[in-house]
């Protein structure tokens, strides 16, 4: 955006702000007048915070036609691998050397009870680090393959969470709001940017094969945004509900039943050619049509190459659960090169002491091993595709998790506590910076100790790469202009390229 | 310090002044300093540059303004004041934009506005140590009264404006719609056709679809108050009632599950949802319909306050064991009740002011801490239902269990001995029995050596002795230990393993596969005559069983443990029949006599009618209404934050309205339900200008689908203005003339010639409002998700119209490592109308929840109605469709037996009667009947509930 000509400052002023704004943007002209704002750089982020809501200009008979953003993006799709539970920074991407100094001794003046209750020994890192790549950043070996891939990430180290409990955590990396019913970022980011594939969902949310995560749809929900920016779910193993009439519907009687429907309809809308409804009402169920057509296709994964299945471990017959998750990555990747707007990965189920899921408090080493072994080939084979196709040039991936864990364990276990304190997630891809760490916790991965970055600033970031203004993209609800990162977020600039 | 106007100086609050005008900012270069440092030309301009951008205007960050000589001294939010004249170094300004606190940094480095340099620092300090002279009169805003806003004035009651069409008016709300189409050169769109009004009546009062024979009827009766009497019929319907419900279920975000992550039943929320229904159905007075549902205790209307506790809500093994987690879940719970209280019944957007003054409306942190006061002793939890007949059904259901006790004991006292010599029955999930010798302990340990799956889980050990009382009860003093636990908070819990109740979601898991143990020491020696355990009673779950076990017993704490039982003389597991019911987990091949046969038929029988007994009269005996103990103390938090309190406050209504109303105002140590009426007074005092405006513009929303305010839950200085003022003050002044009656209300909305217009799009209409905000056209609109369903089922022939209960399930399983999986085809009480469905939050119906349907999040004032691709596919493919249409096109058939023309016409004819309420058209007959022909009546069924006409209000 800096190489855009700014409006000169008096201009600004004049078209200063709500007062005008508000009212302009109900107006015929007040689209117009934002794009010339958002070209003028005031819609990017920082100095333009005060500027007036952007509340995008929904046509009901094509919800999802592409709109355009805010200021130049740097990526037109997204990718976003979320790891459920409660990954370790400790066991990951952070890491700790003083800790395998002080492990099995107590934390001085450490607190005597987390979440789940009192607190043991500092424990060392469970898994090994070694350098990697030219950077020669230190990453777990727990994660191999996604950890050759280090030079290529933007690593944010300081991340916060405002709750140390699952589901309203996750709520808030998927919301922005630790309380149920507010929108996801898929639905903000479609909401905004519409779709650029005809036939295909703009936002798929893929669920683990172990089951759904623990705020469930919250993190694909439209929370108050018109329906049509809702996730749809749809998985390698679990196909769209209802794409499909049930079998005691003919081929035959289902085709000629939606074509007398198509008929049926269209005759009332020449009855009454300004119902808007009834057009919509046509263009949705034309576009229901073309996505029964489309989305079995980019879901059968038998014209993909021996060779590729390998590459994602989608062929490991030893390990089930890694084969399904490894079949959902390559269909994340088929959705993203048809054009889908935003795919959601899920890593990880619902809680269950750990077993399903990254919520390691009692087992941690021994539940790890399992998890990450399902994770760390396929996701990583992913990304590395999607870079053999150049389409890392205009995607963004995301790996987020949504808090971390205590340096300590637990009394009496082997594993860590909930710690919203001080977490790692990182971005990949278009826009983002290779190869940097921004922001620490202390010596012992207690808290974020510089450059402390609330989620609403990761999520500030993101929507900063897809060309959106975090300050500015708006919804009225109850009459508020809601935003995804609420009343605050910075845009993370160290990571970006 | 603040601004001069009488207002300010009578009412001293600042947070009820806003901007009123703001100048043309000029971003002229700061001049040289010279000192002494003049405002205008060397201050000002810094603040300009650097700070303006963010702290000026009405939505200045953190609250502080620096565009006002007041607000400017007074400072933000909780950092004290910005500028204290003499003293540079207490200054937060200087402080800030010096960087003395790093992490306040002003401005802040992605603002892209200059800093200060350590120069322009240094002048800042020395004006503000030469007394920060700011001249009085030079502010480019000035405050405004926030309190000056139409929807804070009083009510009163405008006289009906005149009209130039004097024949178009039925009554005098028509003549506010009229006066201003006139004004705006807009005509008022001819009557629809009386079959349209009568459709769009039925649904939108009801939410079914009008019978034929209803129609049939209407349009024969020409007398001239045949309108008023379908009108007085609908209302009177319990159809009604149950329309209006969802709508006002919406508003509080009703659910039957607590949200967050476990999303755990909330048993007992229903009593609330047919409260709801059974006050709109009774035409209760609305403003004892906010005073029940504020303090329904005080009336014995216990169901009533279940609005208090609509929200979704963390259960306390969810909230962290950390003491500033509960404080934080407690704040959110609370403010949940605030947000309720406000939106609800005023209007007013009060979770604003949780952290800071609101930024719009006169509404301080002060007030809202105030207002939370009223609420402190109120928590999310079941309360007992008080009446006589419920006392004594409560008392008949205690006798009942009681005997089911002593049955099920007597039962399991003539399971087959361990060790008696023959092959015992396998272990069975459900239920087994270890008999013994009697033996007196006062220890029992259960090991288990090995399971069917994963870690071991019991849902309850039980031990009796010889009398059959079950002495491991930790109501009966036993106690636990375990070696060692995975604990589910609210499903797996060691203490749950001995709490007498049932099921998976009150079990003990241990922490280890295949193995683990519990041991209970009871409060005395006891003789111990059997064992008695389970995976699951309830017969759900089957995995997690331990098939390899010892039970040992000690009498004695330091007295070694000895076995009495293993599963070593049962059969392999899996090879005897799994206990079907409750029983002994015995098989024929225990060789049981004759008569203990008999006996055990008897207790069989017993325990069957109790337990059905029991069903039928435990019902709504306790509803989650909200328990009410003495309050905490409510403290003004600073940043909403509850690690920063501040002054403790009483409960208080806004000081904004006091010169409207006489204020709440009580002493901290008021008591609790004292708090909850007054605050129901205060509301629905004839001076407080906001309940019935509110109410009335809900029931105008419900009728033309947008509010005359279009933020029904937003009277404040951020929603939309009104479209129709006056209207609104006359219908608000109606409604409070008329008792507070809704009928009245909603009977005169569907009686005037506005409800009575067509739909059809005019050019000119368009052109000038195409919002349709004035009503220049009846706004039709799509069906909500319940009316769809429950008109499908209606012309399906299916709808069951029985009323309340526990909700119908939406999903096989509610969550955990299963999810939701949906219910597809429903039959029994699943075809209820919609609103009797077990409302789970955040998981949305599979077929209709698509339809904009809220998840109960948040509160929902308004639904949209979006229109997408997934609703297509849910409409035209879901098996409930098809059942539906299938169901449709049997009655259709049947309905169609005899009559004139072929069977196949009078079918298209009949079914579009029932869907549409109308007669196909030529053409539209042409094409169904080949339909039908080359394919089914199915098919055309299947169509028809896909229609646009099917699923719009007319």
């Amino acid at each position: 955006m800096e190489s855009f000509p700014r409006l000169s400052a008096a201009g600004a002023s004049l078209l200063d702000r709500r007062g005008f704004l508000g009212h302009a943007a109900t107006a015929a002209g007040g689209m117009a007048l934002l794009d010339l704002l958002a070209g003028d750089g005031l819609a990017g982020d920082g100095a333009a915070a005060e500027s007036g809501p952007i509340i995008p200009v929904i046509d009901p008979s094509d919800p999802y036609a592409p709109r355009s953003p805010h200021f130049p993006a740097r990526a037109k799709r997204l990718l976003v691998i979320f790891c459920a539970g409660a990954v370790s920074q400790l066991e990951t991407w952070d890491w700790k050397p003083e800790l395998v100094k002080y492990d099995d001794k107590p934390l001085p003046g450490g607190p005597a009870v987390t979440f789940q209750g009192p607190a043991g020994n500092l424990a060392r890192p469970q898994y090994d680090f070694k350098p990697r790549g030219q950077t020669g950043k230190m990453v777990s070996e727990m994660i191999p393959h996604l950890a050759g891939l280090t030079d290529d990430i933007a690593f944010v180290h300081s991340l916060t969470s405002r709750t140390n409990t699952h589901g309203p955590a996750e709520n808030f990396l998927s919301t922005g709001f630790a309380a149920d019913g507010f929108p996801s970022l898929g639905a903000w980011t479609t909401y905004a940017l519409g779709s650029e594939c005809a036939d295909l969902p703009a936002f798929v949310a893929i669920p683990d094969p172990r089951g759904i995560p623990q705020a469930s749809g919250n993190n694909w929900g439209p929370g108050f945004l018109p329906a049509e920016f809702q996730g749809t779910t749809l998985s390698a193993s679990a196909p769209v509900r209802h794409l499909v009439p049930p079998a005691s519907v003919s081929a035959g009687a289902d085709a000629a039943t939606r074509e007398a429907l198509a008929r049926w309809q269209k005759r009332r809308l020449a009855e009454s050619p300004a119902d808007g409804a009834l057009a919509a009402r046509i263009a949705s169920y034309e576009l229901a049509a073309r996505m029964q057509l489309a989305v079995p296709g980019v879901a059968d994964l038998s014209t993909e190459t021996a060779a590729t299945l390998r590459a994602y471990g989608a062929d490991d017959e030893s390990q089930p659960l890694k084969a399904a998750f490894g079949r959902n990555c390559i269909l994340a990747r088929r959705l993203l090169e048809k054009g889908v707007r935003f795919v959601q990965l899920f890593n990880g189920a619902y809680a269950s002491g750990g077993e399903l899921n990254w919520d390691g408090h009692s087992k941690l080493r021994e539940q790890y091993d399992r998890h990450a072994s399902i994770l760390d080939q396929p996701a990583a084979a992913l990304i590395r595709d999607l870079r053999a196709r150049g389409m890392l040039d205009d995607t963004l991936v995301v790996w987020c998790t949504e808090f971390g864990r205590m340096p300590f364990f637990q009394k009496g276990a082997k594993g860590r506590d909930h710690n919203p304190d001080g977490f790692t997630c990182w971005l990949t891809g278009a826009g983002v910076k290779p190869g940097v760490s921004h922001g620490a916790t202390d010596d012992l991965g207690v808290k974020a100790v510089s450059d402390i970055h609330p989620l609403y600033d990761f999520n500030a970031t993101i929507l900063h790469l897809l060309g959106l203004d975090h300050h500015r993209l708006s919804f009225r609800h109850n009459g508020i202009d809601r935003r995804l990162t609420d009343v605050h977020g910075r845009v993370i600039r160290e990571v970006l390229a | 310090m603040h601004a001069s106007s009488s207002f300010s100086r009578s009412f001293p609050c600042f947070g009820f002044l806003g901007v009123a005008v703001a100048g043309l900012v000029s971003l002229a270069t700061p001049a040289p300093a010279a000192s002494p440092p003049d405002f205008v030309r060397d201050i000002r301009p810094l603040l300009d540059r650097s700070c303006a951008g963010c702290h000026s205007g009405e939505e200045a960050k953190s609250g502080l303004r620096l565009d006002i000589r007041a607000e400017a001294f007074r400072g933000g939010d909780g950092h004290g004041a910005a500028i204290v004249p003499g003293k540079a170094a207490e200054s937060v300004l200087v402080r800030f934009a010096r960087g003395d606190e790093p992490e306040m940094q002003m401005p802040p480095a992605d603002a892209n506005v200059p800093a200060l340099s350590p120069e322009e620092v240094a002048i800042l300090a020395a004006w503000i140590d030469a007394g920060a002279p700011w001249p009085e009169g030079i502010d480019r805003a000035s405050l405004v009264d926030r309190r000056d806003h139409w929807a804070f004035h009083g009510v009163v009651r405008p006289a009906p404006p005149a009209v130039r069409d004097e024949r178009w008016p039925r009554n005098d709300l028509d003549r506010f719609i009229l006066a201003r189409l006139e004004t705006e050169g807009l005509l008022p769109s001819p009557d629809a056709d009386r079959a349209r009004w009568l459709r769009r009546l039925s649904l939108d009062l009801t939410g079914l679809p009008p019978t034929p024979e209803e129609i049939d009827a209407f349009l024969a009766d020409e007398a001239p108050n045949a309108q008023e009497r379908v009108v007085d019929r609908l209302l009177a319907s319990p159809r009604y009632g149950e329309r209006m419900a969802q709508h006002w279920l919406d508003v509080v975000r009703y659910a039957d599950t607590h949200g967050y992550e476990v999303n755990t039943e909330r048993a007992n929320a229903w009593p609330y949802r047919d409260w709801v229904v059974a006050a709109f159905n009774a035409d209760m007075p609305y403003d004892t319909f906010v005073r029940r549902q504020l303090a329904g205790d005080a009336d014995r209307d216990d169901a009533a306050t279940g609005f208090l506790v609509t929200a979704a809500v963390l259960l306390p093994g969810q909230i962290g064991a950390d003491d500033a987690s509960k404080r934080l879940a407690r704040q959110d719970a609370l403010n949940d009740i605030l947000i309720n209280t406000g939106e609800s019944f005023l209007g007013l957007s009060i979770g604003c002011a949780r952290c800071h003054d609101h930024k719009f409306d006169p509404l301080s942190l002060r007030d809202y801490h105030a207002l939370q006061a009223v609420f402190t002793g109120v928590t999310y939890e079941d309360r007992e239902l008080r009446s006589a007949e419920a006392d004594a059904r409560r008392a008949e259901i205690a006798s009942h269990r009681a005997a089911i006790a002593s049955l099920d004991a007597a039962r399991t006292a003539r399971a087959p001995l361990v060790g008696n010599g023959s092959p015992r029955a396998s272990v069975s999930p459900r239920l087994n029995v270890d008999r013994i010798v009697p033996r007196r302990a006062t220890r029992v340990r259960f090991t288990i050596l090995a399971t069917n799956s994963l870690e071991p889980c019991i849902d309850e050990l039980e031990v009796f002795d010889a009398e059959g009382r079950n002495v491991a009860l930790a109501s009966a003093g036993a106690t636990v230990i375990s070696s060692g636990d995975n604990v589910a908070p609210g499903r797996h819990e060691l203490p749950f393993v001995h709490d007498g109740l049932e099921g998976n979601e009150r079990s003990w898991m241990s922490n280890t596969t295949g193995g683990g143990w519990v041991e209970i020491t009871f409060a005395a020696p006891v003789m111990v005559d059997r064992i008695v355990w389970a995976r699951d009673r309830k017969g759900v779950y089957t995995d997690r069983t331990a098939i390899e076990y010892r039970i040992e017993l000690a009498d004695g704490a330091d007295v070694p443990l000895e076995q009495v039982a293993d599963a070593s003389d049962r059969q392999p597991f899996g090879a005897s029949a799994p206990t079907q019911a409750p029983g002994d987990g015995s098989a024929p091949a225990d060789g049981l006599s004759e008569e203990d046969r008999a006996a055990l038929a008897g207790i069989d029988a017993e325990k069957t009618r109790l337990t059905a007994r029991i069903a039928e009269i435990d019902r709504g005996l306790t509803v989650f209404a909200g328990r009410f103990s003495s309050p905490e103390p409510a403290r003004v938090l600073h940043r909403g934050d509850p690690e920063q309190p501040g002054d403790e406050v009483g409960p208080r209504s806004p000081l904004a309205f006091d010169d409207r109303l006489p204020p709440l105002a009580l002493p901290t140590d008021a008591p609790e339900q004292a708090r909850r009426m007054a605050l129901a007074d205060w509301i629905v005092h004839p001076a407080n200008p906001l309940a019935a405006r509110v109410i009335a513009n809900r029931v105008w929303q419900w009728h033309f689908g947008t509010g005359l305010v279009e933020t029904s839950s937003d009277f404040g200085r951020s929603g939309a203005l009104p479209s129709h003022p006056e209207l609104l003050d006359w219908l608000a002044a109606d409604l409070v003339a008329h008792g507070w009656s809704l009928k009245k209300l909603h009977r005169s909305i569907v009686l005037s010639a506005t409800y009575r217009q067509g739909d059809a799009m005019t050019a000119e209409g368009l052109a000038k409002d195409s919002g349709n905000r004035l009503l220049w056209r009846y706004p039709s609109r799509r069906l909500e998700a319940e009316g769809i369903r429950d008109s499908m089922l209606a012309v399906g022939g299916l709808l069951d119209l029985s009323m309340g209960g526990r909700g119908f399930d939406l999903f096989r399983s509610r969550g955990g490592l299963n999810g939701f999986p949906p219910v597809e085809t429903f039959s029994g009480d699943g075809l209820k109308r919609m609103i009797y469905a077990h409302k789970v939050r955040m998981e949305k119906e599979s077929v209709f929840g698509a339809f904009d349907c809220p998840d109960a999040g948040q509160t929902m004032a308004r639904r949209r109605q979006s229109t997408t691709p997934i609703q297509a596919l849910n409409l035209i493919n879901s098996p409930f469709t098809i059942q539906v249409a299938e169901a449709f096109a049997a009655r259709v058939d049947r309905e169609t037996a005899t009559g004139d023309g072929s069977r196949v016409e009078r079918q298209v004819k009949r079914a579009v009667r029932l869907a549409l309420g109308r007669e196909p058209t030529a053409e539209e007959l042409v094409d169904s009947v080949v339909l039908v022909g080359d394919h089914s009546l199915v098919a055309f069924c299947r169509l028809l509930l896909n229609t646009g006409d099917f699923v719009t209000i007319p």
